[in-house]
């Protein structure tokens, strides 16, 4: 069976993601037993990046490695097995956050377009949008409550 | 187009800020859409990033080369080398060309720094003793203020206390105190102090990397405005969160040059970056906590009026209180100084007609500062939805909600009674524009 990286590399429309995973010299790792669990944006989810993050990050090769290391999580994880979790924690240490409901199935911000794509290593889920880590005050600001004298 | 979708899907809201929540939802910033707040809060972003200019060059030569310097007399009397060193989002040889202009030091702030209020060209120290110049102490609160709070996301703050940053604080120190025995007992006799003191300096560096990325971005916002390329206050704030996600990626790191080597503190390999290690806490640190300032105000703390909880803490500029805090020698009034010298002649114009005119100028600038840093504040926010979230204009309704929980949760902070946090948000004061 091919491994993550063979399925990147024939794949259609994910020329942006082998570029940067060849560049943040993380073949290698992907290629390895593993096994992981790989989020794989599409080159339409980068290219809704604004002009320049990419720029940035290209000539920043530490940096680009952590925002991929943030696509990966240890483990071979199908729909069916995330499912129980609320959020799994990515090779570069931050949590990420999972909705899967009956046909929702939404990591952090992003879709999940097509899910468990079996590889020799692990699992491929293709998403829609670059996720990025959700600093650890993200959740209490969403859950803040409105404090009841404020209203009215 | 935005607004259409987002009210037809959503029920409006019921928050005390639902015209500033539905505002949000349709692209647009926590401070109203007006010419005359436009022109404010431009002008006031040409006048702090001339200083700024200064302030991120200073902050790196203290952070690279006083260091643990625990006398550090000459601190603010920034070598030649660092007013010619090239900021990276400036100039030809830019990394990412953000302003069009030149890489080194600011002409207005060269001008400023030979001649001064006095507009004599004086030495330096002269200039220095008497005040007349680029003042420092507002750049220094700002890091302490990052420095103090801590543990407002991102890796840097876990990293300054991991095994890994003690040595090479450790290699470093002993480089710096080498052949001096005095300083180097001291290090013995105190190497937590001197930890401490280093840990300050990465806290110099960051906010100095944090700045060298601002000061281009707000010279270039100022001249697109001039040119007429700038009209609304979202189009100001869609340029600050365009220009948040270009550098998002640029390394945050400490690095200081002892005796022509460099020693690395906090390397660039450790892969943090200017959006998770500076621009999320400095935001959080500097617009919203700080500390409370010496200044006409006295909190009594026994009495409960300081939260005991740091997270509570409100004493940034978005709460900030201009008339009283206007009239002490605190950071925040040194900084309105040193906005005051480098204002487009637009807004003194605009100043001399209200108010006091120029009697009252420094507060009038300072009210301007507030709406242009809820802009600001209003850019992160929004950087943050499209970073953490969705869409403004996503089909989803769900989504959309999502998107509405996360920006009334934002705004939930400057509704909160506790230690009279409501009071001092300014958020209503600058939907008014008779607020001045």
């Amino acid at each position: 069976m091919p491994d993550i990286v063979d399925i990147a590399v024939s794949a259609e429309g994910f020329s942006t993601l082998v570029t940067a995973v060849k560049a943040a010299n993380l073949v290698d790792t992907l290629k390895s037993p593993g096994p992981f669990t790989v989020f794989a944006p599409t080159d339409a989810a980068f290219a809704k990046l604004p002009p320049g993050t990419i720029t940035t990050l290209v000539q920043n090769i530490p940096q680009l490695t952590r925002i991929l290391c943030y696509h990966v999580v240890p483990g071979r994880l199908k729909k069916a097995d995330l499912a129980k979790y609320q959020s799994v924690g990515s090779v570069e240490g931050s949590p990420i956050d999972l909705t899967i409901e009956g046909d929702v199935f939404e990591v952090n911000n992003a879709t999940v377009i097509q899910a468990d794509i079996e590889a020799d290593n692990g699992i491929i889920h293709v998403i829609d949008t670059v996720i990025l880590m959700r600093p650890h005050w993200f959740w209490p600001i969403m859950n803040s409550a409105l404090a009841a004298s404020a209203r009215g | 187009m935005t607004t259409t979708l987002t009210t037809r899907k959503l029920p409006p809201s019921t928050h005390p800020f639902a015209d500033v929540v539905h505002r949000l939802e349709a692209g647009g910033s926590m401070l109203p859409d007006t010419p005359e707040n436009l022109m404010q809060i431009i002008g006031l972003y040409k006048a702090y990033a001339v200083p700024m200019d200064f302030y991120w060059r200073d902050l790196l030569y203290i952070a690279e080369q006083v260091f643990v310097d625990p006398l550090p007399f000459f601190k603010f009397i920034i070598p030649e080398e660092y007013l010619k060193l090239a900021n990276h989002y400036a100039g030809d040889n830019a990394d990412l060309r953000i302003w069009r202009g030149q890489a080194t030091a600011h002409p207005e702030l060269l001008e400023f720094m030979e001649k001064g209020e006095l507009k004599r060209k004086l030495p330096r120290i002269l200039h220095h003793l008497w005040h007349d110049r680029i003042n420092m102490e507002f750049a220094e609160e700002c890091m302490r203020a990052m420095l103090w709070h801590r543990d407002m996301g991102g890796l840097l703050d876990p990293y300054m206390d991991s095994e890994e940053y003690k040595q090479n604080a450790d290699r470093a120190i002993r480089a710096y105190c080498q052949g001096n025995p005095l300083l180097m007992g001291l290090y013995k006799l105190f190497p937590d102090m001197f930890l401490e003191l280093c840990r300050q300096a990465t806290m110099y560096s960051v906010l100095g990397l944090f700045w060298e990325v601002m000061a281009p971005v707000f010279f270039e916002i100022s001249d697109l405005y001039d040119e007429g390329k700038i009209t609304s206050v979202p189009e100001a704030m869609n340029f600050l969160v365009n220009g948040i996600f270009a550098i998002a990626g640029r390394p945050i790191y400490h690095r200081v040059r002892i005796r022509g080597e460099w020693y690395d503190i906090v390397p660039k390999s450790k892969g943090f970056t200017w959006l998770y290690e500076a621009a999320f806490p400095y935001v959080e640190a500097v617009f919203y906590r700080t500390s409370p300032f010496r200044g006409t105000k006295s909190y009594n703390a026994q009495a409960n009026e300081v939260p005991t909880n740091q997270l509570d803490f409100h004493y940034g500029i978005l709460y900030a209180d201009k008339f009283p805090v206007g009239t002490a020698g605190i950071p925040p009034t040194l900084l309105h100084q040193d906005m005051y010298h480098f204002l487009p002649q637009y807004l003194v114009e605009y100043y001399r007609k209200h108010c006091r005119g120029e009697e009252d100028m420094l507060i009038q600038l300072g009210v301007s500062f507030q709406r242009s840093m809820y802009n600001v504040t209003s850019a992160v926010i929004q950087a943050g939805r499209a970073a953490f979230l969705y869409p403004l204009d996503d089909p989803n309704p769900r989504h959309l909600m999502m998107n509405r929980r996360y920006f009334e949760g934002q705004l939930n902070r400057f509704t909160r009674p506790e230690y009279g946090i409501r009071e001092a948000a300014r958020l209503a004061y600058i939907q008014d524009q008779n607020y001045r």
